[in-house]
This record gives C-alpha cells, structure tokens and sequence, in this order.
C-alpha cells in the first residue's frame, strides 16, 4: 500500500450546481405549467414573448439542460471526487465550467422568448450559444479526465464508464446536429435539409434523452443508490453488461422519431429493431438497481430518499418500456403527434430524473452542510404530491393521446372522416388538458417544499467547502500475466473513452453517412422549386414563433391522413428546406398541404383571431405579425447562405431578391384589400410574408399549381 | 407475434443484420470477460461508492 496523504475534497462546487439544479428546476417547471395552462387559455399567452410557441423550447431546454444538466454535473463532482479519492483536477476550471454553464442558460432563457431559435427541438439555441455550450463542454472534460488522471484509484467504478461515455457521445452529438452557416451574428441555417436534417436531428433528439437525462443518471443511480442503501449494488457485473449493452443500442434508435414519415424505410427499420432491442439493457439496469434495495426493503417504508429512489428507478423501467413499444411501427402509428408522447416523455422526466435528483439532493445537502434534515415529514409529503402529480400528469395525456388518434382516423361507414373538423378532436380533450395542467401543478408545488427544506437544512449546518480525506497514494500498477484485456480497458481512461466513442460512432455512422452519400435515398421531384424571397422570410416567422410546436408539415401515407390533409408527403419535397419543420406534435392540424386551402385573408383573420375564423380554436392569436415592418435588412444575406448551402437561386439574385419580395408582397396585400383588409402599409407587415409562406406549403406536386408557386 | 413485428418494421437489411451481430460480438464478449474475473476483484469494485466515509446511511442524516 502506498503512503497514506492528506487532501480536500471540493464541496463547494457541488453545493453550486446544487443550488443551481434547485433553482433551474423551480424556473423550468414554472414555465411548463405556464404552458400546461396556455394550451387550453389562449388568453394567458400575454404578448408575443410569452406565447405558448416561444415558451415551450424554454420549458424543455430548461428542464433538460438547466435542471437535469445542474443535476448531473452536481452529482458527477460529488461522486468523482470520492470514487477516484482526489479532489477535482482544477478549482479554476470547476469554477469556469459552473459559470459558463450558467450563463449559458441565461443567454437561453434571452433568446428563445424573443423567438431566436434554430427550431430543431432540444438543440434550440442559435450558433453563438452553441459554440459556448462545446467551450463549457470541453472545460468538463478537461476537468473530469484530469481528475481521472491524477486519482488515487486505480480501477474506475461502473458510474465513471458511464460518465466518460456520456461526456464523448454528447460531444458528438451537439457538433454534428449544430453545423449551421450564421446569416447574421445570431441567426443561422443548419448545413443539412429536409429528410437529412430531419435524420440527423432525431439522432440527436433522441440521443439527448439517452446520454443527457439516461446515461450520466444513470451513472449517479449506481453511486447513490448504493450511498442511500448502504449497501453495494446488487451484481456488478449486470452494471458492466448493461454500460455496454445500453450505450451500443441507444445511439442507433434515433429514427423512431420518424416513422411512417419520409424518411427511408431502412433507417425506420433500424431505429424499431435497436429500439425493441433496447428493453433488455435498460430493464437489466433497472432491475440492478432496484435489487440493491435486497434487505433493506423495510427502510423504504420510512425513509423519503430511499422511496425517491424506487420510484425514480421504475418510472426509468416504465418509460424504458414503454418506448421500444411506442417505436414498434403500428403503436406509433396510434401514438404519433399526439399527446402520449408528451406523457410517455414526462414519466421519463418527472419520474426519473425528477425524483432521482431530488432524492440525491435530500441525501446531499444534509451532508454538505454536515446537519440533519431539517423536516423528514416534508420530505414525506414531497414525495407523495410529486407521485401523485406524475399520475395526474401523465394518464389524462395517455387518454388525451388515444381519444385524438381513434378520432383522427374514424371513418364513417360511407367511407367518409366522422370527425373531419380537426377542431372536434381538439375539444374533445381539453378537459384531460385542465387535469393535466392541476397535475404539473401539484408536482411544481412539491417542489417549492423540498427548496425551503433544504433551505432551513442549510441554515442549520455550516458548508463544509472542503472536506478533509486521506487515502493512500496510487500506487504503479503491474500488469500480471493472463490479465484480460477488459481489466485493462478498465483501468485506462483514454482507452475507455476510445472504446466508448467507437461504439456510439458505429451506430451513428451506419445510420446517417448513407443518408448523406446516396442520392437514391431522396428521390428528386423535377417541380419542387427553392422558396421565394417573401415566402423565405415567412418562412422564419413561422420558424419565430415556435409554430411547428403545435402544427406538424409531415403527412404519413395513410388513408386517414390523405383525406383530411392531402398527398401524403414525399422526401423530395424537403429538399431546400434549412431546417426541416416536420414538427412533432398536432396539437393543431398538420399544414404540409396548406397552401392554396384557404384564401389569403382567411390567413389574415385567422392570425388576428383565430377564433374568428375556428370557434372554439384554442391557438393563441398573433396580433403583432400585422403591426410589424417585415425586416428586409438579411434577405440578401439569407439567400446567400442558401446558395452556399447548394440550394439553386439564379447567380446574382440575393441582391435583387427584395425586389421580389416586394412585388409579391404587394400582390398579396391586393389581395387582401379586395377582401376587405384595410390595414395602411399591409405590404410591409410580416403577416404578408407569413401567409406567402403558408400559401406556398405543399404546393410544388399540386399540378394545378404549376411549378412556380405564386401567393394567390 | 415477433414475425409480426419484423415483418411490420419492413426490410431489415444488411445494415440492420451486420449492426445486430456487431451487437452480439459486443455482448457476447463482454459477458465473458466479466464472469472470467475474480470474486475478490468484483467486491472491491462493488464497494467503491461506500468506503469513502462510515455513516452511509441515509437515514442517518434524518431526524427521526
């Protein structure tokens, strides 16, 4: 055994990110039930910063990457330390990698209600915040892998690999699906379009729930559920098979964010078999943690962490199952677009990374601040109103989720859609709506009792910023004959890291080169033509707004969808659209086919008050689109970037494109002039340029049409 | 049931199969190394989360 030194663990940082996950989490939960309520009020979306479209990607990018993101970076700190026996590798980097993480969020919570948004869904954030986000990134694993380097221990315990997977494979992910060409200093569009942006997206998308609020949870699940439970995990070798297992699966499932869309049907069918294949890792891991509590049963009875726990681990096994069967083909052809997804998503949430950090923050802070828990009683109750809100959370939306999607696809025995105004199956689940809004509630005000318990714990200790330890130095490991190559991937960080990267990156590569390469994947279609100048500009109001939260622009070949909405949609149709706007969810109609549906000034009325033109509609009006001045200032600058991006504009039009944009602009406002519409200098408003855009979508295979799309 | 669901997730192709027996090497192989070790090094890997510190309970730090 090597000398016995002295040294500090550094509590302090952890106790930063702790406050920091509390905090985030009190603000991102507050504005999901803003939003739980808006969906049903349209009268609470008060101005256009605060609409339902705006708030939803700050509710989700909140919630994922401030309070789960605080959350694992506090428990990565705290159990790093201790597993490898060394204080973190650098104060000064823990401190940067605290502040840049912070400020990060901050520059999220100033964009995304302003409407500066990439609308690729959990990767929001425009290219200045995401160049900062791989800077803060790379600060964590600079401070991790040194950590590693100079620790104590020689082997790295399950939670470490988990870490160290994480860390690699988010790397990836945010590079790959980020690379976007800026047209001005905040604004940008991604290098990939339609059917390719939408692969890669949802590659990324999904892989945010695998290695953001999966893989390092579940790295802090084998640390402190052990911690809680004194005692080991239940078999350690099921951790090993389950690392690998999960990590090589997870990273191919992407595609079942997209079935029965445009994408081709090999990467659909990878994305269902990785992800059926994916119960068995998942399950063993939950399993494993679940039977750590062996002998200890009794203590769940009275000890609020442990019960946290076993909830937050079979909420995982729950959601874990309940994806691979949303991912078989004919489940999602009853799920998609509607509000299962969302309650499917929110036990996986609410459930595991919810009660799980909070768990870890009732066993933590008492220990930070070497004291006692200030009231077991309310911890109790915390308990049972965040379970209770998770059941009124998610099961109006299972039944919400179901009822729309019989109705969406009810014939009538003439062979006619029995419920052909989508409005019908929006009211018809409202009520679910409201109980759903009382359940967010619920868990939220759970929520407000754990910050002042941990508060009055606080006050009651002292912050012990460095915790003395000592341990014996490392000592230089031997390697003995017959050493199998596994214990010495094991003991070596780099080969670790190494392994993990080539294991995600099979999957990833398999799944997305071929997408990229082969043009046969994406059938051109000769009348499929770049968007007008007007149209572009329309195009990024929609983007502005946050409408493809609520509308979908993807129509899935079924008969059901062909008849209320039209030609199911083909992938050539996507071909210059940067970003794809296939959206995820109808909690309005799908508007692929909507232009030419409706006149222009039914747009203008509807936009203004859309219960005008829909009684009962419960989508937000957008009185300001006819207030504001179109601004003209970047429409060059947008179509260069377009061209750059091989999208075919005629050489030398970005500066005759405003020219364009004018006279169609002028022809539209004609237009709504002759229906009435008197607003002065309608021309120049965004309105004109939104409806352009929504007039022109879906257009290019009409044959009426023609080729050339025009606004009238 | 199970040719059901190959069947309806459409042609699982070469990609899908190569992908699948990467999947089986790799699981394979691991579940092979890991019961090749030895019960004394499982332990010690066991329980490196709780000899950092004696009171590990949870319950400790609350008021009874």
């Amino acid at each position: 055994m090597g000398k016995i030194e002295q040294f500090n663990y550094d509590n302090g940082i952890v106790r930063n990110f702790a406050v920091a996950t509390a905090i985030w989490g009190l603000v991102g939960m507050l504005v999901g039930v803003l939003i739980a309520f808006q969906i049903f009020t349209p009268g609470l979306n008060m101005g256009p910063e605060l609409t339902f479209g705006r708030l939803r990607p700050l509710h989700t990018n909140a919630a994922i990457f401030a309070f789960v993101g605080n959350g694992i970076f506090m428990g990565v700190y705290y159990s790093l330390q201790r597993l490898l026996k060394t204080r973190m590798f650098s104060d000064m980097l823990s401190k940067i990698h605290f502040w840049g993480w912070q400020l990060i969020i901050v520059s999220a919570a100033l964009t995304l209600p302003f409407g500066i948004t990439s609308a690729k869904e959990y990767a929001e954030l425009e290219w200045p915040i995401d160049i900062a986000i791989a800077l803060v990134w790379i600060v964590f694993g600079l401070n991790m892998f040194g950590t590693i380097l100079k620790r104590r221990e020689n082997h790295l315990y399950v939670a470490i690999w988990f870490y160290i997977a994480t860390w690699i494979t988010v790397t990836v992910l945010h590079v790959v699906n980020n690379l976007e060409y800026p047209w001005s200093w905040i604004k940008s569009y991604p290098v990939f379009a339609g059917v390719q942006d939408a692969l890669v997206q949802w590659w990324y998308g999904h892989n945010a729930v695998a290695f953001f609020l999966t893989t390092p949870y579940l790295g802090l699940m084998y640390y402190f559920m052990p911690k809680a439970a004194n005692r080991p995990v239940y078999s350690y070798k099921l951790s090993i098979v389950h690392f690998w297992a999960l990590i090589f699966i997870y990273i191919w499932a992407g595609p079942h964010h997209l079935l029965y869309t445009s994408l081709p049907d090999w990467a659909q069918s990878l994305g269902t078999v990785f992800s059926i294949m994916l119960i068995a890792p998942s399950w063993g891991g939950m399993l494993n943690g679940l039977l750590t509590l062996r002998g200890a049963w009794d203590r769940v009875r009275d000890d609020p962490i442990l019960k946290m726990m076993v909830v937050a681990v079979a909420a995982y096994g729950m959601s874990t199952f309940e994806g691979p069967m949303l991912s078989i083909k004919s489940i999602n052809a009853i799920s998609h677009y509607t509000d299962w997804t969302i309650g499917h998503v929110h036990i996986g949430t609410l459930g595991w990374n919810g009660l799980l950090t909070f768990g870890i923050l009732y066993w933590l802070i008492p220990r930070l601040y070497n004291t006692k828990l200030h009231s077991v009683k309310m911890a109790n109750a915390h308990f049972w109103i965040s379970t209770l809100g998770i059941v009124f959370y998610a099961l109006p939306l299972y039944w919400a989720g179901w009822t729309q999607s019989l109705m969406w696809k009810q014939f009538t025995p003439e062979g006619f859609l029995q419920y052909g105004s989508f409005l019908e199956t929006v009211t018809q689940i409202i009520p679910m709506y409201m109980i759903r809004a009382f359940g967010g509630t619920l868990y939220f005000s759970g929520v407000i009792l754990m910050l002042i318990n941990l508060w009055k714990t606080a006050k009651s200790g002292h912050l012990i910023a460095n915790e003395a330890a000592e341990a014996p130095a490392r000592e230089e490991y031997v390697a003995h004959a017959g050493e199998y190559w596994h214990k010495w991937i094991e003991r070596k960080p780099i080969q670790m890291l190494i392994a993990s990267a080539i294991l995600i990156l099979i999957g990833g590569m398999v799944e997305i080169i071929p997408m990229l390469t082969i043009g046969s994947n994406i059938p051109k279609i000769a009348s499929v033509k770049p968007y007008t100048p007007l149209e572009l500009q329309g195009r990024d109001i929609y983007i502005r707004e946050g409408c493809l939260g609520c509308h979908s622009q993807m129509i899935r070949p079924f008969r059901s969808e062909t008849e209320r909405y039209g030609e199911y949609s083909k992938s050539g149709e996507f071909v210059y659209d940067h970003p794809f706007l296939w959206g995820s969810k109808r909690t309005g109609p799908d508007l692929q086919r909507e232009g030419g549906k409706y006149p222009d000034s039914w747009h203008y009325y509807h936009m203004m008050d859309p219960e005008s033109m829909s009684a009962g509609s419960i989508m937000p009006p957008y009185p300001w689109l006819a207030r504001r001045d179109l601004d003209l200032t970047y429409t060059a600058a947008k179509i260069k970037t377009l061209q750059s991006l091989g999208v075919p504009y005629p050489k030398g039009y970005a500066e005759k494109a405003n020219d364009d944009l004018i006279k169609q602009a002028q022809d539209i406002a004609a237009s709504l002039k002759k229906d009435g519409i008197e607003t002065e200098n309608l021309a120049t408003k965004e309105i004109v340029a939104l409806i352009a855009y929504l007039q022109r979508l879906g257009t290019d295979i009409k044959p009426s049409t023609g080729a050339v799309p025009t606004s009238n | 049931m199970f040719k059901h669901i190959i069947n309806s997730s459409g042609n699982v192709n070469w990609m899908a199969i190569l992908a699948l027996l990467t999947f089986m090497f790799i699981f394979v192989i691991s579940i092979v190394l890991i019961f090749r070790k030895d019960k004394k090094y499982l332990d010690h890997m066991a329980h490196l989360p709780l000899d950092d510190d004696e009171d590990s309970y949870s319950s400790t730090t609350l008021k009874q």
